[in-house]
């Protein structure tokens, strides 16, 4: 198609779409109404297994299913860019050089990635009692490493992240959230079902199973992130075509 | 086994986590076993599911309905989803078969990732299908979507397999964003999530208005991209024809067929209540884009010389037919789809298992360039001819019987299936006798393309590489048993009574809106009675017409592709507009995908 073509039938299909989409929101309910028949069976649901933390309630226990399928998208498109960033054939691995940082950026990177670190953890361990939980902290954890690849370089950061530790934990990460739901068919209930004590109202060890879940997909989300982030990195600092490479030396020799 | 259902995507699931840990310290060996130990074991686990009378209803979570109303998820194993999941797994299982040891030896520390991505898939087309919520129907469905885009660009070393996995990825994420949007919508009217939730909250006060629209249109969006429906479909033949081999086994024999479960499924348990959309309305939508994709997908796989290419669009074809016997609405046009698809998936699935062998051992996927060159391979040759004469709908096979099924619905049905059937299976009758027994002339090598004044580039197929690493010079036993599996699997499906009538009982418990919602909130056993209905309505099974007008179909492909194989069909030329169409760029596709919305919304609201 031509490009005028092609931008008559996308205006036309937006045209239409934004028609469609604009009456339905006339129907929509009001806003600030108090009819909220999910909202209102969710919290019930929750305060009765003691999760102080709804949203969690709902993503790891009453919608469990919904957050397996959900990390297990993260893990396969984690899985599905290590297979699409592998090194080809006719690509080479050099060695990246260290890079110099200003010194400001160093002191600072330094002093807040314990910070970010504890952080990313304490969001994960209290995903069950305040805002959070194991998508959210995981990420953190994933990002205050990263801290040090801003900070230093990216051979400080390879010392402290082996990826095949963080593909193992990617792994293990996945595969407990599966055989934690199987352990409620074995209690006798069903498949993720909240089997395990409640314990009391707005501690760390309430909620039953929703702290393990949630530890799971912590665990899941940072290391898949750490290795998300180790594919791109390489792709952009150590993987070159043999061409690029061959080019270089030549330049070295003249 | 109600608690076990969710095991079926489970085992899956724990499979690619196991690869992926282990995978650096695992041989290939090992990782290729524990595959097919997972996929076998939820094979397993479906078809014992199967075999129930009832339908199995499970709670995840054990959060079941109090009151008539639950926060939670549910399973629903009816007899037609619990089909498509062991469908499903057992062409997963043909394709970890397949590519046992076919690919070239992965790279270090990769050996566990492809057994894991298809795994994953598995796991996203079997929670598709088990699901009876919307949203978590909308979670598995991106399951399979981010396996599908990843296995597509498998070949990352050439630039077509990225380009063919970009073109998916874009118009179906584009898809899914309207799905989610029309997902948003149900809830914010209903406040529901589970599909026979919403559908009982629409009942309760009938408003057909804007919004149900809407939300009938946006959700069926993102259902039909991944069915392939015209104008959705341009991203199915650039990924068909450069993933894997292997994987187009699922991408063309399962994945896109899912789109129009998902199709039926949404429209007979959310919208077709009287707070829904009117019969009427859905069949006009599905029967109108249905046709134009059979007719579309036909006309182009007729036009092409790459043979997975060719074989996509017969996909697209046979996915329109398959859209226009579930926009019938009626139990016959359901049951006849399910067989078409039984006997499709096989059909469809051995040629292209054939075509990964023609590959393998000659480099090659070009109609033209390997001329004559598969004389030494007949018996390949034979498979590939009996896949396409199951694609013409030849009796006994299941293509055939659901076609037949199908078209007793109308009387213009039968010259709609004809023609597809004729065309696409005569290309591939076309190709059997020009690559496997060098017939006809050699074809016209750089013919000169004059539309409209300017040179036009052809998908040949002539550069693929094998994917085999070297080239293979005997076809190993695994790939060619599989494909031969396949074929008789189609057979099958058309030769067994029970299996038919199985699927008419099913069919008309799958299209009963009020008996699903009392299935699975109120508790009721549903299922329907096999052998009661079908021996009420006389079932679905070959009658005399439907057998003539198969073999009639088959005659018309085998003389389609002789005419075609001695040079006196015109291959080209005349159909120079509609495939400019598919141009490659995805900026078009993502046009087009956006003028389907619009397109959907007035024949919605007609």
């Amino acid at each position: 198609m031509t490009r005028r073509a092609r931008l008559w039938v996308l205006a036309a299909g937006l045209l239409g779409t934004a028609a469609l989409f604009a009456a339905a929101c006339l129907r929509m309910p009001p806003f600030g109404g108090t009819w909220h028949p999910y909202g209102d069976r969710a919290v019930a649901a929750a305060i009765a297994q003691r999760t102080a933390n709804t949203v969690s309630s709902v993503n790891f226990d009453q919608r469990a299913l919904d957050t397996l399928g959900e990390e297990s998208i993260l893990f396969a498109a984690v899985l599905g860019t290590v297979v699409l960033l592998r090194r080809t054939p006719d690509e080479r691995r050099v060695a990246p050089q260290p890079a110099s940082v200003p010194p400001a950026l160093r002191r600072y990177a330094i002093t807040v990635l314990p910070l970010a670190l504890l952080i990313g953890l304490y969001v994960v361990a209290h995903g069950q009692l305040s805002p959070g939980g194991g998508f959210q902290g995981g990420v953190v954890v994933a990002t205050a490493l990263h801290l040090l690849y801003i900070g230093v370089d990216h051979r400080a950061l390879e010392r402290v992240r082996p990826v095949g530790l963080y593909e193992l934990a990617d792994g293990v990460g996945e595969g407990a959230y599966v055989v934690l739901g199987a352990a409620g068919l074995l209690a006798g209930s069903a498949y993720l079902a909240n089997t395990l004590p409640h314990g009391t109202f707005n501690t760390l060890a309430s909620g039953g199973t929703v702290p393990l879940l949630n530890a799971a997909v912590g665990m899941e989300v940072a290391s898949a992130v750490v290795v998300l982030l180790a594919r791109f990195l390489a792709q952009a600092l150590e993987i070159v075509d043999e061409k690029t490479v061959d080019e270089k030396e030549e330049k070295e020799k003249e | 086994m109600d608690r076990l259902l969710p095991l079926i995507v489970a085992v899956p699931l724990l499979g690619a986590a196991v690869l992926v840990g282990a995978g650096r310290r695992m041989p290939r060996l090992a990782a290729e076993t524990v595959a097919c130990a997972c996929a076998a074991a939820s094979t397993a686990l479906a078809c014992a599911a199967l075999a129930r009378a009832t339908t199995v209803v499970s709670w995840a979570g054990g959060w079941r309905p109090r009151h008539g109303v639950s926060g939670g998820i549910v399973l629903v194993g009816d007899r037609i989803g619990l089909g498509l999941a062991a469908l499903a797994s057992v062409l997963v299982l043909a394709v970890l078969a397949y590519s046992w040891r076919y690919f070239e030896e992965p790279p270090r520390g990769h050996s566990g990732a492809f057994p894991a991505l298809v795994l994953l898939f598995q796991a996203g087309m079997c929670g598709f299908a088990l699901t009876g919520d919307l949203f978590d129907a909308f979670v598995f469905f991106e399951l399979m979507g981010v396996c599908g885009y990843a296995l597509t660009g498998y070949h990352v070393e050439e630039s077509r397999p990225v380009q063919g996995a970009l073109a998916f990825g874009f118009v179906n994420s584009l898809g899914s964003y309207a799905t989610l949007m029309g997902i948003a919508l149900l809830y914010a009217r209903t406040g529901e999530l589970g599909m026979a939730a919403i559908g009982r909250q629409l009942d309760a006060a009938p408003e057909r208005d804007a919004l149900v629209a809407a939300a009938f249109v946006l959700v069926m969006t993102g259902l039909l991209v991944k069915a392939a429906a015209v104008p959705f479909h341009f991203w199915l033949p650039d990924a068909h024809a450069v993933a894997p081999t292997p994987v187009c086994l699922v991408l063309s024999g399962v994945m896109v067929e899912t789109g129009v479960y998902g199709v039926a499924r949404v429209h007979t348990t959310v919208f077709g209540g009287p707070g829904g959309i009117p019969a009427a309305g859905t069949r006009r939508v599905l029967v109108v884009l249905g046709v134009v994709s059979a007719v579309t997908g036909a006309v182009m796989c007729w036009q092409q010389r790459h043979i997975k290419r060719l074989l996509a669009f017969s996909t697209v074809g046979h996915t329109g037919l398959f859209l226009v016997g579930v926009g019938l609405l009626t139990d016959e046009g359901l049951s006849g789809t399910c067989l078409y698809v039984l006997g499709h998936a096989g059909a469809k699935a051995a040629l292209f298992a054939c075509t990964g062998i023609l590959l393998a051992r000659l480099g090659s996927v070009d109609e033209h360039e390997l001329h004559g060159r598969g004389r030494d391979i007949r018996g390949i040759g034979l498979l590939f001819a009996l896949g396409g004469l199951a694609l013409a709908g030849l009796p006994p096979f299941g293509t055939g019987l659901g076609k037949a099924v199908v078209e007793e619905g109308s009387a213009w049905l039968p010259a709609l299936f004809g023609l597809v059937s004729a065309l696409t299976g005569g290309a591939a009758l076309r190709v059997a006798a020009r690559v496997f027994l060098g017939t006809g002339e050699r074809g016209r090598e750089e013919e000169p393309e004059t539309a409209g004044g300017e040179e036009e580039p052809e998908t040949a197929g002539g550069e693929e590489e094998p994917e085999t690493g070297r080239r293979i010079r005997l076809a190993p036993p695994p790939m060619v048993s599989v494909a031969v599996a396949l074929l008789a699997g189609a057979l099958a499906v058309g030769t067994v009574p029970a299996l038919a009538e199985a699927t008419y009982a099913a069919s008309s418990a799958f299209l009963d809106h009020a008996g699903y919602a009392a299935t699975v909130l109120g508790g009721r056993a549903g299922g329907g009675q096999p052998g009661h209905a079908a021996a009420a309505h006389g079932g679905a099974w070959w009658t005399w017409t439907g057998a003539a007008l198969g073999l009639l179909s088959a005659a018309l492909a085998v003389v389609l592709a002789a005419a075609a194989v001695v040079g006196l069909v015109p291959s080209r030329g005349w159909s120079a507009p509609l495939r400019r169409l598919h141009s490659g760029h995805i900026g078009d596709y993502v046009a087009w995908t956006t003028a389907g919305i619009g397109l959907l919304s007035l024949l919605t609201l007609w």
